[in-house]
């Protein structure tokens, strides 16, 4: 449905997207993920034709973007990081207008408006001048505009800024009502949000692709993904040296000291199972331990840990 | 296209600029209008209409600031531009919109002439001919000076600027028939004036395509042929200022209308204006998404 081939975007020497390629079959939802200034709107204004990119091609159900932009445009519902409203329209005006720029049969339109506004909860708002609305219903009006006409693909940049906790709920099962029909793809740098919605996780940061995975597989894809956590009773140096030595430990960090007890966090290579050889080499020096416990990872900790690598091998 | 043309239109009257500029408009004609056709007794309203042409200084901007200066403003633009909408079809609509709204206050002014008519003991052929020629020739010129405002407004964000800027060239033009009196015609001062009239022009190139390089290879060969010119053959400068700075002298192209003659050399000029700007839009708007 969309294929991002070699994707890059350069402002002068400033390289905000570099060389990123993805596909998007039907009926996914793809949340793009990453922190602030990692190219997220960049690309969704490149896969949409807002601008041009540097290099590399996006296609939009076969078409591309560029060369058969009518036709691509066709198919794609956009709402930006800010929402393109003219302030001095009525609410149901602004969707009749936006029906009228994606080519909606007349027919259609009166019907087509009157279920979107629902769906987006705006019915009430339909003769409210937008100016006038708070910054949540301003948004739903951005969203219900993406809707219009029903395309295929329907793009959203941080679709849930500004929306209070019920509407965000809302939004999101409209969100999943729609990817049974349509690709949806949307941004966040709200993890939660992305893993209760998505099917599959796309991280960025600094205009490079880092992990294109299902929410639930993300956490392989983090350094610390068999760590644990250890307390032992014995001197730090030793302990050190004894863990050093288990073959499958790949890394190890003291994170305190306390009455002779040692605080260290022990990561293996991969998924393997450490605490067995942890547990009988520290046995074997006669180093006992107290507490072990296995890390276990939310989200936004992987998350940052993935951004944060990508930063460590830059430097 | 319609779906632009008739949200430009509605804009005009839901944010009040429509009203204020057919106030403008009727409010100066009709003041004309009395001093000249009816307190004066003169039966020519092509009088009046040169009489008004300043107006447009004021009336243009107004109607062009906001075409595309709002749209960038508030980012609407994201929402036209990734519609099945192609920029020409976008740029076209705004300026046919900025036309029939330029057109509303025009229309009541066509009455003026029947009302003289009435009143007058004129030959009715050749007094409804010059009259209505001559505002044919106005509307011409009003169509040239839309299309340089939308121009104008594309290449800022700020609608205020767009103003500004608009009723600056719309006056420039307007009095360049005075600068050109005042110019030298000796040869050695033409090269200079054109010299800088390159970097006026140059500096006017960056403003809207943001391209250093290509800027300044446009300049310096063009710097370099005038220069290989004067070398060559002097006499060529003989009064060239007055004669390029003409072409940049839109509303001097209209005063045969008031003289009631019909220009056809001035309505291909001013059609031809008016195509050149719109296509220069339409490229400004493209350029900014490569930028």
């Amino acid at each position: 449905m969309i294929e991002v081939k070699n994707l890059v975007k350069r402002y002068g020497s400033f390289c905000a997207v570099d060389d990123l390629s993805f596909t998007v079959e039907k009926g996914e939802i793809v949340g793009l993920l990453g922190p602030n200034g990692a190219g997220k709107s960049t690309t969704m204004n490149m896969i949409t034709g807002y601008i041009s990119s540097t290099e590399g091609t996006v296609e939009i159900d076969g078409y591309d973007i560029f060369d058969d932009a009518e036709e691509a445009k066709q198919h794609i519902g956009y709402l930006p990081e800010q929402p393109p409203l003219y302030m001095d329209m009525k609410v149901c005006e602004y969707l009749e207008f936006v029906a009228e720029l994606k080519k909606v049969k007349k027919s259609e339109r009166a019907k087509m408006i009157e279920k979107i506004m629902e769906d987006t909860m705006l019915t009430d708002m339909k003769n409210r001048l937008i100016r006038h609305l708070s910054k949540g219903y301003k948004q739903r009006v951005g969203i219900a505009g993406a809707l219009i006409g029903y395309p295929d693909v329907i793009i959203l940049d941080e679709p849930t800024v500004g929306l209070d906790p019920k509407q965000i709920i809302e939004i999101r099962d409209l969100i999943k009502k729609l990817a049974k029909k349509h690709t949806v793809i949307l941004s966040s740098h709200i993890l939660s949000e992305v893993s209760a919605v998505c099917d599959r996780v796309i991280i960025i940061n600094k205009g490079k692709l880092i992990v294109d995975d299902t929410p639930e597989k993300l956490a392989e894809h983090a350094r610390f993904a068999s760590g644990i956590k250890l307390v032992v009773k014995g001197d730090k140096g030793n302990i050190i040296g004894a863990l050093s030595d288990v073959p499958s430990v790949v890394d190890v960090s003291v994170d305190k000291e306390e009455n002779g007890f040692v605080f260290v966090t022990v990561c293996g290579k991969d998924k393997e199972e450490i605490r067995e050889d942890v547990f009988f080499k520290l046995a074997e020096e006669k180093m006992p331990i107290y507490t072990m416990e296995k890390m276990t990872f939310t989200l936004e900790d992987i998350f940052l840990e993935l951004t944060k690598e990508e930063e460590k091998e830059a430097v | 296209m319609l779906a632009i043309y008739k949200k430009e239109l509605r804009s005009y009257f839901t944010t009040m600029i429509g009203f204020i500029y057919a106030a403008i408009f009727l409010v100066i004609v009709g003041i004309y209008f009395m001093a000249y056709n009816l307190n004066g007794q003169y039966a020519k309203f092509e009088y009046t209409v040169s009489a008004i042409e300043f107006l447009y200084i004021v009336l243009i901007p107004i109607l062009t600031m906001r075409l595309v200066a709002e749209e960038n403003k508030q980012k609407t633009d994201q929402l036209l531009l990734t519609s099945p909408i192609s920029i020409t079809k976008m740029v076209l609509g705004k300026y046919f919109a900025a036309v029939t709204m330029y057109l509303a206050p025009v229309v009541i002014m066509c009455f003026y002439p029947l009302i003289i008519a009435k009143y007058a003991s004129v030959s009715f052929g050749p007094y409804y001919a010059t009259a209505y020629s001559c505002i044919f020739g106005f509307i011409m010129l009003a169509a040239a000076y839309i299309a340089l405002g939308l121009f104008i407004s594309a290449i800022t964000e700020n609608q205020v600027i767009a103003l500004i800027i608009t009723a600056i060239a719309v006056f420039i033009s307007y009095i360049m028939p005075g600068i050109e009196s005042m110019l030298p015609t000796d040869n050695q001062s033409s090269w200079l004036i054109l010299s800088l009239l390159v970097v006026v022009i140059c500096l006017i190139l960056y403003l809207s395509i943001h391209n250093i390089t290509m800027t300044m290879i446009i300049g310096v060969v063009a710097e370099v042929a005038l220069m290989f010119v004067y070398l060559l053959k002097p006499s060529f400068y003989d009064g060239l200022v007055t004669k390029v700075l003409d072409v940049f002298s839109i509303s001097e192209k209209f005063s045969n209308f008031s003289a009631g003659i019909l220009d056809i050399n001035a309505i291909i000029y001013f059609l031809s204006v008016a195509v050149m700007f719109i296509l220069i839009t339409i490229q400004v708007i493209k350029k900014r998404r490569w930028s």
